[in-house]
């Protein structure tokens, strides 16, 4: 056997190796070792993101200081749920290119892809929701740009995330992997 | 054109006693890559194919092909079917 073709990743910043290190952690494996588990923790993280958005947009609104304390602690477990689904996708999203290997990059493409496809559909409906809302004058026009922005703003941002942690599949089962 | 390449880097893997880790590093990619392509749910670039044959010491078409592989014991012992 020959070591040719040798490992691209031992010339790699540091930067990258720890970001590589912290993503590839399998401490955490349990979290997302199913199809069911990492389906709960989209949903969670979806959750979570709904309702600090909600949140945020009260507390630009209102001006009330209590609404920020619960923003606060929401994105704490936002942050949690965010790693959990990184672990899940091995960083798919969050490492450079150059970090990725043939497989990665051709299944974040696949993952963008979806993510471009749902997120044209979610603009759509805003696009859609939001005439509807001026012709029949129920809500002023005014008061909903800034909430339908942030939201799809926030959905387009997040919508790769979600579409990999869905798309993630198992661990290649072990059995040979014990040599 | 074939949609699957199958491939007998399991068994040459399992042979040769190289775990995935060891074979994903040598070939430069992630150690689940190894583990989709010997579940034949990814096909590996000619490029990728061809490190892994280097690594192994092995002819590309001993490891990847567009048929189906027979049986080992088939091969050796030559039985037809």
């Amino acid at each position: 056997m020959t070591t040719a073709g040798a490992p691209r990743r031992d010339r790699r910043p540091r930067y990258d190796e720890r970001m590589f290190s912290i993503m590839n952690n399998r401490e955490a494996d349990a979290l997302y070792a199913t199809v069911a588990r990492r389906r709960v923790a989209v949903a969670v993280h979806v959750v979570l993101t709904v309702a600090s958005v909600v949140t945020g947009v009260g507390v630009y609104v209102t001006g009330r200081t209590w609404l920020a304390i619960v923003l606060i602690a929401l994105i704490l477990p936002w942050c949690v749920a965010t790693g959990v689904i990184n672990g899940a996708t091995r960083g798919l999203l969050e490492l450079r290119t150059h970090v990725l290997d043939e497989r990665q990059l051709a299944e974040r493409d696949r993952v963008r892809a979806r993510a471009n496809r749902l997120t044209t559909y979610l603009l759509a409906g805003a696009v859609i929701g939001v005439a509807v809302c001026a012709w029949t004058g129920q809500v002023p026009t005014g008061n909903l740009l800034a909430p339908v922005l942030v939201a799809v703003f926030v959905a387009h941002w997040l919508m790769p995330m979600w579409v990999a942690g869905l798309a993630a599949r198992d661990e290649p089962e072990e059995g040979l992997e014990a040599l | 054109m074939s949609e699957q390449v199958h491939n007998r880097l399991a068994m040459v893997r399992a042979e040769r006693k190289v775990s995935r880790q060891a074979l994903a590093e040598a070939v430069g990619v992630h150690y689940q890559t190894i583990g989709y392509i010997e579940r034949g749910q990814y096909n590996p670039s000619l490029d990728l194919a061809l490190r892994v044959a280097e690594f192994f010491d092995l002819p590309v078409e001993a490891l990847f092909s567009l048929r189906p592989f027979r049986p080992l014991t088939d091969e050796v012992y030559g039985r037809n079917k």
